[in-house]
C-alpha cells in the first residue's frame, strides 16, 4: 500500500470484515519513481512483510 | 423532540476468517498480483529478486489483474489459494 | 411492514442539522429531517415496502433497501413522487457492469450522471431546457442529491475515506438530466435506443467525468459540428484518458436543428464519432506524455469508442446557443453505462 491509500485500505478492510488487517506501507507515488527508488521501496516491502508474517515464519540466515 | 431515522448502513460485515500463516517460506510458492499500473512491473521485479534471494522460495508467480479498479477475477483468486503468501497492492 | 432503521431522538431541527453533519451523514448542505412519517410517505410514493430490496452493491456486498434509500431521499429534499426515480437509480448503481465501487473510490474523481427518460419527466416537471446539465429544476437537483447521499451513507463514499478522488468535479453534488424527447423528434430517446419500450420511464446511470463544453454555431453542416465534437474527444483522450469507453454528447435545440436539417439520426452521429475519434500513442508526445511513448508502441491506434453504440447521444439544453457538451467516461472500459426501467421489468 502506498501512503496515499492507507486510509482507504483500512476502511475497506473493516467494510469486508477484517478490521486492523496489517499491510506493508511504502511512500507514494510509484508511477513517477526512479528505479533506485523502486528498489528501495521493494526492500521496505520485504522487511515489513517479514514482520507481518512473524512469528510464524523464520527467515533463513 | 424530533424522532429521525439513521441514514447510514447499520450492518457490520461478518468477520473474515484468515488462512493460517505459513511456518516457513523456504521452498514455497509466492504470488505477486500487480494492478498493472505504471512502474508496477519494475517494482515487482525488484520484489521478486529480493524474495528469491532472501526467502529461498521455490517459485514466484507473477499475475496482473484484468481491471485495477475491481476485485481480482475469480480465476486469479482460485489460483492464489495454492500460494503460500500473496503480495498485492494499491498505489499509483 | 414497520420501519427498521435505528431511531434517534433529537431536540429540534437545528440539533438534527448539527448531529447529522457531525456524524458525516450530510454533504454539508441542510437536510430535511428524516422522520418516520416522511420516510413512510416517501416509500408510498413508489409503492415500496421498507424492506424491499433495491439491489446489492457487489464489491462490499451491501444490501440496499427501499427504507434506507427513502431516508436519504427525504434528507435530499425529494418529494414522494421523485422516489421512483431515486429507487431505480439505486438499483442501477448495483449493476455490476457500472462498477460503482471502482468509479466512486477512484482517484479519477468521476460523478454518477443520471439521464431520465419517459413520462415521469413531465410528472415531476423536470426541465430539459436552460442549464440542463446543472440544476435545471427542483426534481433534478433533489434526485441527484439523493443518489449522492445514498453513495455517502450506504456505500461510505466520503472524500478522503473510500472516495480517493484527487479533484472530483461539481457533478458529484448532484447530477441528473432529463432528456428533451419532445423537442428532439424524430430522434429516439436515449432509453428507447437502449432497449426500454415506448412509454416506459427509465434512468440511465453513467460514471462520468466533468462535461467539456464546445461551441460551433457558425455552420449548418453536421460534419462541421461533429468535427468540433471529435476534436474535443481527441483532446480529452490525450489530456485525460486514452482508453475507449462510453462517452456522452449533449446537443441543444440550435445544434439539433443542424442534424435534423440534414436528416442525420443519432445513429449517424454515433458512426461519425466512432470513425473519427481516433488518436495514436505518438500524439502523447505533444502533450507532455513522451515518457510513455516508445518505438514499440508509438504507432498504436486508440479509438474513443469500443463500438458506435457506446456513444450516448442526449438531447437537452436551452433554445439558443450553439453549444454541445462532451462528457467523457471515468476511465475507458472499466465502467459501462446502465439503463433501468422505472416500475417495470423489461426483460423478465
Amino acid at each position: 500500500m502506498t501512503t496515499a491509500f492507507v486510509d482507504g485500505a483500512q476502511l475497506m478492510a473493516t467494510a469486508l470484515g477484517a478490521p486492523g488487517y496489517g499491510f506493508a506501507v511504502i511512500d507514494h507515488p510509484i508511477a513517477s519513481a526512479t528505479d533506485s527508488e523502486l528498489a528501495r521501496k521493494a526492500e521496505l516491502t520485504v522487511t515489513q512483510a517479514h514482520q507481518l508474517l512473524q512469528p510464524a515464519v523464520r527467515r533463513r540466515p | 423532540m424530533i424522532t429521525v431515522l439513521r441514514p447510514d448502513y447499520e450492518q457490520t460485515a461478518a468477520p473474515l476468517s484468515l488462512t493460517r500463516r505459513p511456518l516457513t517460506l523456504a521452498g514455497a510458492t509466492i504470488g505477486i498480483v500487480s494492478n498493472g499500473k505504471a512502474n508496477s512491473r519494475p517494482f515487482f521485479d525488484h520484489l521478486e529478486e529480493l524474495l528469491r534471494r532472501h526467502w529461498h522460495v521455490a517459485d514466484v508467480v507473477r499475475r496482473t489483474k484484468a481491471n485495477y479498479s475491481a476485485p481480482a477475477e475469480r480465476e486469479l483468486i482460485d489460483e492464489a489459494v495454492r500460494w503460500a503468501v500473496m503480495f498485492a497492492g494499491v498505489g499509483d | 411492514m414497520p420501519l427498521t432503521a435505528e431511531t434517534l431522538a433529537i431536540g429540534d431541527d437545528d440539533h438534527v442539522q448539527r448531529v447529522f453533519l457531525e456524524r458525516g451523514w450530510t454533504d454539508g448542505l441542510p437536510i430535511v429531517a428524516p422522520t418516520p412519517e416522511r420516510v413512510e410517505a416517501m416509500l408510498a410514493g413508489a409503492w415500496f415496502g421498507p424492506d424491499d430490496l433495491l439491489g446489492v452493491e457487489p464489491v462490499k456486498a451491501r444490501v440496499l433497501t427501499a427504507e434506507k434509500a427513502a431516508i436519504n431521499a427525504v434528507m435530499a429534499g425529494c418529494l414522494p413522487a421523485d422516489f421512483p426515480v431515486v429507487a431505480t437509480a439505486v438499483t442501477a448503481l448495483c449493476r455490476p457492469e457500472l462498477l460503482v465501487h471502482g468509479a466512486t473510490a477512484s482517484t479519477g474523481g468521476c460523478a454518477i450522471l443520471l439521464v431520465v427518460n419517459g413520462p415521469i419527466r413531465q410528472e415531476l416537471a423536470m426541465s430539459s431546457a436552460h442549464s440542463a446539465l446543472a440544476g435545471a429544476d427542483r426534481a433534478s437537483v433533489c434526485i441527484g442529491r439523493a443518489v449522492r447521499l445514498v453513495l455517502r451513507n450506504l456505500l461510505d463514499v466520503r472524500p478522503g475515506e473510500l472516495d480517493r478522488s484527487t479533484l472530483g468535479h461539481p457533478g458529484k453534488l448532484s447530477w441528473c438530466v432529463a432528456e428533451d424527447e419532445e423537442g428532439a423528434h424524430p430522434w429516439q430517446p436515449l432509453a428507447a435506443e437502449r432497449g426500454v419500450p415506448d412509454g416506459v420511464s427509465a434512468v440511465t446511470a453513467f460514471a462520468a467525468s466533468g462535461p467539456r463544453q464546445i461551441m460551433n454555431e457558425w455552420t449548418t453542416d453536421p460534419v462541421d459540428v461533429l468535427t468540433t465534437v471529435v476534436a474535443e474527444i481527441k483532446s480529452t483522450m490525450l489530456h485525460y484518458s486514452i482508453w475507449a469507453g462510453n462517452y456522452a454528447v449533449v446537443f441543444p435545440p440550435q445544434l439539433r436543428a443542424v442534424f435534423h436539417g440534414a436528416g442525420w439520426s443519432k445513429a449517424d452521429i454515433r458512426q461519425f464519432v466512432y470513425d473519427h475519434a481516433v488518436v495514436h500513442r505518438s500524439d502523447w508526445e505533444a502533450v507532455g506524455k513522451a515518457a510513455v511513448v516508445s518505438d514499440t508502441n508509438r504507432d498504436r491506434k486508440y479509438r474513443a469508442l469500443p463500438s458506435p453504440d457506446d456513444l450516448l447521444v442526449v438531447a437537452a439544453g436551452g433554445e439558443a446557443g450553439g453549444f454541445a457538451a462532451v462528457i467523457p467516461p471515468w476511465l475507458g472500459p472499466k465502467s459501462a453505462a446502465v439503463t433501468e426501467p422505472i416500475g417495470v421489468c423489461v426483460d423478465c
